[in-house]
């Protein structure tokens, strides 16, 4: 039961460091230090999660995205706009009937083994990734339009595509689509794993790797191909960065308050008065793009199936009073299955719904809930209105089991509606999925892309479609917004979907939005996070003032 | 007398074997019988697809019957291979021998401190001597043993690391980030072994043959450290067992909150990650210390009682 010790233990914790730091100023301190950017030294950040593997073709964890870059480069990326740009590739082209993507690589790009970046480097990654049992979720989803991978010259490749698929282009901005040396590739000692012998094109170069504790990255001094959305070009200001693995987000920031380490990521809302009240620190935070964390409606079984009790739940919760009580003022209110950092973001949304506990009433009456047991939820058919929320506990963080509580109580004193929330072990959760025992599903996803993670989620073909939707109108308009290029004419297509499933079928209750925190010492300089994702970047801008 | 010898001794090895086998198998059982299946925590919170599964399902040979996999599993462990990991894709050899020192250390060096602890204290306060003293010792004692390690940790960090500075709070960087770790860890088991061994001095200390050391006009303290404090050990020597499995269990915590590697932490990841190898690993190499522990109990308990000796 870690979770369950966690909490309790943060819970204790925190009065007792805000004891210790005992301040209540708001001011925002300034967004960078002061001071030119300089090169040389070392840092060390306090990160929350210690990555599964150090192969980016692996990546499966949000949390480990800013160690990718420090050592390994994609072929494209995304600016503030969320625009996609070139980064090792100097541009592509794709073909009329979207059917291929001829993409032109940039010149003088070395892996830190001295391999030079080719076409046939490219291909390579390529064809490792879908290999048999290499990395099967990126072969079945990002890639399975994907039919060949073609050298046209030592400068070009060509992706030639079962299906128009824009989908391609995220996964060449994606970390699983990053880029590792050909011989690493062929000969590292654990390649699944990563570690030392498995190299990138990346500004630093990892050198020591001891699990549990720490990871450490050196400048690559040879490095001179830095994306457009970097601050700067030429190698890393830091001659170094350690990285360690601190849990306890209590233990972090005590961290960091103490001088410690001079970055941290994953600051709690409780602990944000502790850092805005410091003088030598500061707050930033940035909202992740992707899917908002939300409440998915199990609409296959009562009494979900009903759309009068979906719409009544939705009405039953006053998100905001429940995240100023849960995060302070920390949350942002999330109106729509997509973050409001997409572009896809449909602002109509706002407002539309939520927050009235007397319309919840009237839509449970109307759907037959009409009686009332002895502890004040409704029944029908001498049945009480319940439904099961199921969380596992590897997954729950930013407190999503303490807001769940306080959905909770607010669906049962506003509505009389019943839920049961169960944090459980990964694998009771898959389970209660796998033989349909449940009735809501949390969930939030950081993909770059939000298409992406509303094909895992609403398709009725989609790896964790949890609503058990299957709706033709629903899958026609993913399939459409994955084969139009015209991001203007995807946006319009995402906007239907989302009206079509918040907003007509209430297929979710969307909570809040997903956001990163960094805490830094105002010694450090070039602190920022990673454009459209939205997570802390890698390492490549910082640097320590004086 | 050689040969009696020789038969006791391959009596614990073939009991310690059966041991062994118990603990692979139980640990086996119960990650089989635990819910969910090894591929649906592979794949995660991720995409899930039929052919996702078949590669995973392939990839592990999770496909064979559960008896003919836990057939492996031991014919492999007894050849001493391990395998490799599900989650991390390594071998189980690897990930634990590069984990093995830090719990080690950290496990030794708490139990040394928590031991000498014990012994001070029963010493210092058995016997009607200082009352006061006693009375204060025996409920900071209770206050130790029932707070939890993760508290003790967190406190000992505010104060001693993140107020005054004395210690860092993570990594394994010498000597000075074991403290606090070996501290927290070390109290309760202090706070437990005073009491058995305050006990035990207290009860020698009313036997007839202290009265006749002191009529032999033995200092108090030698009356203490020479016969009643052996007395008393005994039954903290028994107490061997429960003190391992405290480090062990207190490791997983005490590592998560001062960011110490070692087995705690993997042996945590396996668990929840249905990480059968690491599981069946980590299990059977506790068990097997746990033997040993033991039979030096037993050891030590023939040196300090002679009685025992005899029969």
């Amino acid at each position: 039961m870690p979770a369950r010790r966690t909490s309790a233990l943060t819970a204790i914790v925190v009065p007792i460091l805000l004891l210790a730091g005992c301040s209540t100023a708001t001011s925002t301190a300034p967004a960078e230090a002061a001071g030119e950017p300089r090169s040389g030294g070392t840092l060390t950040w306090a990160i929350e999660t210690e990555p599964i593997t150090l192969n980016p073709h692996q990546y499966a964890q949000a949390k480990a995205r800013l160690l990718v870059w420090n050592s390994f480069e994609s072929l494209l990326t995304y600016d503030e706009q969320g625009r996609l740009v070139p980064w090792l590739a100097t541009g592509w082209q794709a073909g009329a009937d979207g059917l291929a993507y001829t993409v032109t690589l940039r010149d003088g790009v070395r892996f830190t083994d001295g391999t030079p970046l080719d076409a046939d480097a490219v291909k390579a990654n390529f064809d490792k990734l879908r290999e048999e049992g290499y990395a099967p979720g990126v072969a079945a989803v990002q890639l399975r339009n994907l039919k060949a991978v073609e050298v046209v010259d030592p400068r070009t490749v060509r992706l030639v595509l079962t299906a128009p698929d824009v989908l391609i282009l995220d996964f060449l901005a994606s970390p699983q689509g990053a880029l590792i040396s050909p011989r690493s590739l062929r000969e590292a000692t654990n390649l699944k794993a990563g570690g030392l012998d498995v190299v990138g094109t990346g500004p630093f170069i990892l050198d020591r790797y001891l699990p549990g504790q720490e990871l450490h990255y050196k400048r690559n001094p040879d490095y001179d191909w830095a994306p457009p959305t970097a601050s700067h070009t030429g190698p890393a200001h830091l001659d170094g960065i350690t990285y360690r693995f601190l849990k306890e987000s209590a233990v972090r920031v005590g961290a960091l308050t103490s001088g410690q380490v001079q970055l941290v990521e994953g600051v709690p809302a409780t602990d944000v008065p502790l850092i805005d009240g410091h003088p030598q620190l500061r707050l930033i935070r940035e909202l992740n793009s992707g899917s908002a964390f939300s409440y998915y409606f199990n609409v296959s079984r009562a009494p979900f199936d009903d759309l009068r009790v979906r719409q009544a739940f939705r009405e039953a919760v006053d998100v905001p009073t429940l995240l100023t009580a849960v995060y302070q003022d920390t949350a942002t209110r999330a109106w729509s299955v997509i973050s409001p950092a997409s572009p896809f973001y449909d602002k109509r949304l706002e407002g539309s719904y939520g927050g009235d506990a007397a319309k919840a009433n009237n839509l449970l009456d109307a759907a037959g809930w009409t009686q009332r047991d002895a502890d004040g939820y409704r029944t029908k058919d001498g049945k009480r209105l319940t439904v099961r929320l199921i969380q596992a506990a590897p997954f729950v963080r930013d407190r999503r089991d303490v807001l769940a509580q306080a959905v909770q109580a607010a669906v049962k004193q506003s509505a009389g509606i019943d839920l049961k929330v169960s944090l459980v072990d990964q694998g009771t959760a898959v389970k209660a999925f796998d033989t349909n025992e449940y009735e809501v599903f949390e969930n939030s996803r950081a993909d770059t892309d939000a298409g992406a993670a509303l094909n895992l989620l609403l398709h009725s073909a989609g790896g964790i479609n949890r609503t058990r939707v299957h709706d033709a109108r629903v899958d026609e308009l993913l399939e459409q917004g994955q084969a139009t290029a015209d991001p203007a004419a995807r946006a319009d297509i995402y906007a239907q979907l989302q009206q079509v499933v918040v907003a007509e079928q209430a297929l979710v209750l969307p909570l809040y939005a997903p956001a990163d925190q960094i805490a830094a010492s105002n010694t450090v300089g070039g602190v920022r996070f990673e454009p459209t994702a939205g997570v802390p970047a890698s390492a490549y801008d910082l640097w320590i003032g004086q | 007398m050689g040969r009696v010898q020789l038969r006791a001794v391959l009596r614990r090895v073939a009991a310690g074997v059966v041991v062994l086998w118990v603990a692979a198998t139980a640990a086996y059982l119960a990650v089989l019988a635990a819910p969910g299946d090894t591929v649906d925590t592979l794949i995660g919170d991720g995409a899930d697809t039929p052919q996702i599964r078949a590669a995973i399902i392939a990839e592990w040979g999770l496909d064979r019957p559960a008896l003919l996999q836990y057939l492996d599993y031991l014919w492999r462990l007894a050849h001493g291979d391990l395998g490799r990991s599900y989650l991390l894709q390594r071998p189980v050899a690897e990930v634990i021998g590069e984990q093995l020192a830090p719990t080690l250390i950290l496990s030794l060096a708490a139990a040394t401190l928590g031991v000498l602890l014990a012994l001070i204290i029963a010493a210092v306060t058995a016997g009607d001597r200082r009352p006061w003293l006693r009375r204060l010792s025996s409920g900071t004692e209770l206050l130790l043993v029932s707070t939890p390690p993760f508290l003790i940790g967190l406190v000992l960090l505010s104060v001693l690391s993140f107020r005054l500075g004395l210690f860092p709070v993570a990594g394994d960087a010498g000597p000075r980030a074991l403290v606090l770790p070996a501290v927290t860890l070390a109290l309760p088991i202090a706070g437990l072994l005073a009491q058995v061994l305050r006990d035990g001095v207290d009860r020698a200390l009313d036997e007839p043959f202290v009265l006749t050391a002191r009529a032999r006009g033995l200092r108090e303290g030698v009356v203490l450290a020479r016969h009643a404090l052996r007395h008393a050990l005994l039954p903290a020597v028994t107490l061997a067992g429960w003190l391992f499995g405290t480090l062990l269990g207190g490791a997983v915590i005490i590592e998560q909150v001062f960011g110490r590697p070692g087995l705690g932490q993997v042996t945590l990841t396996a668990v929840t990650g249905k990480d059968m190898p690491v599981v069946l690993a980590v299990v059977t190499l506790s068990a097997a210390v746990y033997v040993v522990v033991n039979t030096a109990a037993d050891l030590v308990s023939l040196l300090v009682d002679p009685r025992l000796r005899r029969s």
